[in-house]
């Protein structure tokens, strides 16, 4: 046993130090500079503070509500996304012509890159004046809004583009746990009756639980930590209305250089990415009790 | 199910399912219109004139041109282009030779403290990259290597080493143990046992995990925006440029073919091994 540590620590040894470099050290920076004023306006007048930043940040209505906004678009964006990717998945379960093809080009929205696709839809598609967008609701007789400067579009902005991004995702995973269900069960069922709504609803749901679910998490640890998109289509605007809490701690650092305040603001979310992890390990122990 | 193509009449059982299949056909159509014209728009952007980019209604007949991507290669294209090569090639070759050693240990040794090692993994890998971003600037602006490629290299490794463990361990311990004691019956060292029977057996996954490695690295922006200074700005962070400030207007062309130059690499890799890719992505699901 003893032996075996040695000999492990050769294969892990080099990924734990640097994961301690530039994630261990990092967060310890964070949490040591969280009780400071730290402001780099005024780099030299920096002192210990206690929990001041901590008080500060509950007693903020600018970071409460930036948690309501982390936890409104991933709810809108981890919904809309989940039932778009199932039902685009049961649609490619039928045969049409280069259904492979579709496929395949049905998950490019996942692999671009988010700046990209946050750059192309706030320039060329919800530009108010010159945007695609409003071209085409003009064309219908009404007249489009500021996509990504008024309140609640730039909120819709925001998760319209991240569904359209994480979308294939979860019709890529529904689609391959699609595929390795057992077709037999569905014949038995059509034999008897079952028409297609029931087929899916009291066969391929629950056979697709787990799998679903796990595409949900995976999209919650996804979205909730969102920051191109965001801070390429709003920068957090107008107002505070889509700042999410990854854009808040940029904006507190790096245009108020609030840097104590914003890293008290980091350590608040680094513990509710544990709770998430914890959730997500909870969650495993009873999926293995169950079987 | 069987193919079904519907015959003229819209009557009794065959009309149904001629509907079905037109409906059917349609959703297919749009769900693909929704995700693929976007892009097709910027594409078609980068080839036209100034004049023609954002006229409305918009036009799909005109006289193409690659003038935008001339313009943009004199503007210091190259500069971001090797700096997102440099940061995305480094970070990825030093995380696979991280990682994959390292879920082997973490797949065949018994160590103490394995469940919360992994749990550690696992939470760098769901942690938001701002909470690492904002103190990685800090340290290094002391040392004084914000616009350093080496360090913004080298702090990439952060984004892609946790999947990998993580995917290359599942991976590894789906290989029999049976295949390294034999390997070490024939007097192997262990070492070497790794290197040319065990990392051959993982090759798929290897070329996997690298797959998406390279995918995730070369479309990172939060780190680049913030550590990269002037010297090592990557594509993501140049694409930004052209947005235009208060005086200046965008410069659509431009963006379109800097944003084509960015994600072309991408989709065509994608494209060219879409089974695997799939395979990664599920896997990076579970």
């Amino acid at each position: 046993m003893r032996r075996d540590t040695r000999d492990a620590f050769f294969y892990i040894g080099p990924s734990m130090i640097v994961l301690m470099i530039i994630a261990a050290v990092p967060l310890a920076v964070a949490l040591g500079t969280s009780v400071t004023n730290w402001d780099l306006h005024r780099p030299e007048a920096r002192e210990f503070v206690g929990l001041d930043n901590y008080i500060r940040l509950f007693r903020d209505d600018r970071f409460t509500s930036s948690i309501a906004v982390t936890i409104a678009f991933t709810t809108v964006s981890v919904g809309v996304s989940m039932v778009g990717g199932f039902v685009l998945a049961l649609m490619t379960q039928r045969n049409f012509p280069l259904k492979n093809v579709v496929r395949a080009l049905l998950t490019i929205p996942m692999i671009t890159t988010p700046v990209v696709s946050a750059t192309m839809f706030r320039v060329f598609f919800m530009d108010p004046d010159r945007g695609l967008l409003n071209w085409f609701l003009g064309v219908l007789g009404i007249s489009g809004p500021a996509w990504v400067a008024s309140w609640p579009w730039a909120f819709v902005a925001i998760c319209a583009v991240q569904t359209w991004f994480m979308t294939p995702f979860v019709f890529l995973i529904s689609d391959a746990s699609m595929a390795s269900l057992p077709q037999s069960v569905f014949d038995a069922a059509k034999m008897d009756g079952a028409t297609y709504r029931q087929r899916v609803v009291r066969l391929v749901l629950p056979m697709l639980r787990d799998p679903l679910i796990f595409a949900a998490i995976f999209r919650i640890t996804i979205d909730y930590r969102m920051f191109d998109t965001i801070y390429v289509l709003t920068r957090g605007g107008p107002a505070r209305y889509t700042e999410v809490l990854s854009v808040w701690v940029y904006n507190r650092a790096l245009r108020s250089f609030d840097i104590g305040y914003a890293n008290a603001g980091s350590v608040v979310m680094a513990v509710i990415v544990a709770a998430v992890c914890l959730l997500l390990v909870l969650y495993n122990y009873r999926k293995r009790e169950i079987s | 199910m069987q193919q079904l193509r519907g015959p003229t009449g819209f009557t009794g059982v065959a009309g149904r399912r001629a509907m079905v299949t037109g409906a059917h056909t349609l959703l297919v159509a749009l769900a693909l219109f929704v995700t693929v014209f976007p892009l097709l728009w910027v594409f078609l952007g980068s080839f036209k004139l100034p004049a023609d980019v954002m006229r409305l209604p918009p036009v799909l007949v005109f006289t193409p041109t690659i003038d935008n991507y001339l313009i943009v290669l004199r503007e210091r294209f190259t500069f971001f282009f090797w700096n997102s090569v440099f940061v995305t090639c480094g970070s990825v070759i030093m995380t696979i030779m991280l990682g994959v050693p390292a879920s082997y240990g973490l797949s065949r040794f018994r160590i103490p403290l394995k469940k919360t090692i992994m749990l550690l993994i696992l939470g760098v890998r769901f942690a938001p990259y701002i909470i690492f971003a904002l103190p990685l600037f800090l340290v290094m602006s002391e040392l004084g290597v914000v616009g350093n490629r080496n360090a913004l290299t080298f702090v990439y490794i952060i984004i892609n080493l946790p999947v990998v463990i993580w995917l290359m361990r599942a991976f590894f311990d789906d290989i029999p143990v049976e295949l390294d004691e034999a390997a070490e019956i024939d007097g192997a060292s262990r070492f070497r046992a790794f290197l040319t029977i065990l990392v051959p057996c993982a090759a798929p996954g290897i070329a996997t995990v690298t797959i998406l490695s390279f995918i995730f690295a070369w479309n990172e922006y939060l780190f680049a925006l913030i550590l990269s200074g002037r010297d090592a700005q990557t594509l993501t962070v140049g694409l930004t440029r052209f947005l235009g400030g208060m005086e200046d207007a965008i410069r659509w062309g431009q963006l379109s073919a800097w944003a084509i130059a960015i994600v072309a690499p991408v989709i065509i890799v994608s494209l060219l091994v879409n089974r695997q890719l799939r395979r990664g992505f599920s896997g990076a699901a579970s």
